[in-house]
Parts: C-alpha cells; structure tokens; sequence
C-alpha cells in the first residue's frame, strides 16, 4: 500500500464489491444510502427518461447527485461510464446520446455488469456495453471518449489521484468529466479515514 | 485534486441532500457530508487519440 493512502486499496475494493453485490442482488433491503427511483427523483432527474426505463435499470441505483445536471450529454458523443453498476446512468446516457453516440459502462462487480447487460439486451439498446474493469485501469483506448461521467463512485476509491490520472488518459483532449461524489464540509479524523468499514456504510 | 491531476474549467454544482432520511444520514450530518456535482475539461492541444 502506498505510504500517502489512508486505506489498502484492495482491501477497500473487496469491501465495496461486497455491498454493492448486495445492491444488485437485493435492490430493497435497506442500506446506508438510498437507491432507486425514489433516489433518481431527489437527485433531480427527470420523469421523462426514468420513467420510460423498467425496474430493473433502476432499483440499483445508489448514485449521489444527478452528473447530467449541469450539461446534458450532446447526440453522437463517446461516452464512459466509471462505476457503472446496475447501468442507470449509461442508460440516461445512451437516451441523451442517440444511436449515433455510444456508451461504455466499467464496473468491478460481476452481478452488477451482468445485471446492466441483460437490461442493455432487454431494451435492445446496441450503442451501449458494459465491461469489467477498474477506475484506476480502465478497460479503454486513450483518448476515446467525449464524455466520462460517474456517480458515487470515486469517493470509494482509495487513490483518487490514480482515477483522475486514467479519466484523463481516456479522454480525449477538449473531453469533460462531469461526475457526482460526496464531499464533506467537516474535516474527517484520520482514524475514522483509515477504517475501511466506515468507507462503505 | 481535479486541477493537480491537469483539468481546467471546473464547475462544481450545488450542494444536494443526498443521505436526509436514509440509515447513514446521521453519519452524513456529523461530517456535513453533501452530493456535489462537478465538471471539468481535459484541456486541448496535447494530440489525440
């Protein structure tokens, strides 16, 4: 583990494969944050496009903000979704994009990808794919996307240096990154930073 | 972070109440903890693709 972060990596990563595996399988067993439609309504997005989607692209979501809020995606763009989970976002994003645009979601936890790609086949959307990867090691050509968009995601990762490096990587020059995250107003502990379990929940 | 790690024009938006009436809103009020949403630009000009 490198000497400047408060928590192993991987053991972080184990852990919120754990609770989001829990999230993919069991949407409504009450967690720590809120998910589903009723989060996608607090966080602001519209009725229009979550309402057209069925159940399932939906009940996963644990996001924290709405990362379409301060500029829609534009028909036609490339773009990556880190963190992708159940696939909500990628697929608001593949409705703002159109069948010109194309959307790759990246998630490290196998129920979650499987269970976005049978949502993808469901509503037969062929501009959209999800592969397994990591934040810090997206599984992308550099320079690909127009647009990275994630959501609750960095904030659980323990080298945000490392991800922010990669975004950039997979961007193309002139792309944006537009993503949701929690930030908090009063300085955390450092022992409170270095336990994992207040990480997740 | 986002401009050490060489992105320009950041925007961050406003503050939502993300956890108000979930389990870990208590944990979330404690440390003041908000959802923000941020933009930002990998700058032009340094090759593509």
């Amino acid at each position: 583990m490198a000497d400047d972060l408060p928590v192993d990596p991987d053991a972080l990563r184990d852990q919120v494969r754990d609770k989001y595996r829990a999230v993919a399988v069991a949407p409504g067993a009450g967690y720590h944050f809120h998910t589903g439609r009723e989060l996608a309504s607090r966080l602001g997005y519209g009725d229009g496009a979550v309402g057209t989607l069925p159940d399932r692209a939906v009940e996963s979501f644990a996001g924290v903000g709405n990362p379409f809020s301060l500029r829609p995606l534009a028909a036609g763009e490339h773009v990556i979704d880190v963190g992708s989970g159940g696939g909500f976002d990628s697929f608001i994003a593949a409705g703002q994009v159109g069948p010109g645009g194309q959307v790759t979601g990246v998630d490290m936890t196998p129920e979650m990808l499987a269970k976005a790609r049978q949502t993808a086949a469901a509503l037969g959307l062929g501009h959209v794919e999800f592969r397994e990867g990591l934040a810090e090691a997206l599984p992308v050509e550099d320079g690909w996307a127009d647009v990275v968009i994630s959501n609750g995601v960095i904030n659980l990762c323990a080298d945000k240096r490392a991800v922010f490096a990669e975004i950039r990587r997979v961007l193309r020059p002139g792309g944006r990154l537009q993503f949701a995250d929690i930030a908090n107003g009063r300085p955390v502990p450092i022992e409170a930073m270095r336990d994992i379990d207040l990480w997740t929940g | 972070m986002l401009q050490d790690s060489g992105f320009t024009d950041v925007v961050t938006g406003e503050a939502v109440d993300t956890f108000g009436g979930a389990k870990g809103e208590a944990n979330a009020r404690a440390f003041d903890v908000h959802g923000y949403v941020f933009m930002a630009t990998r700058p032009a000009g340094h090759g593509r693709r």
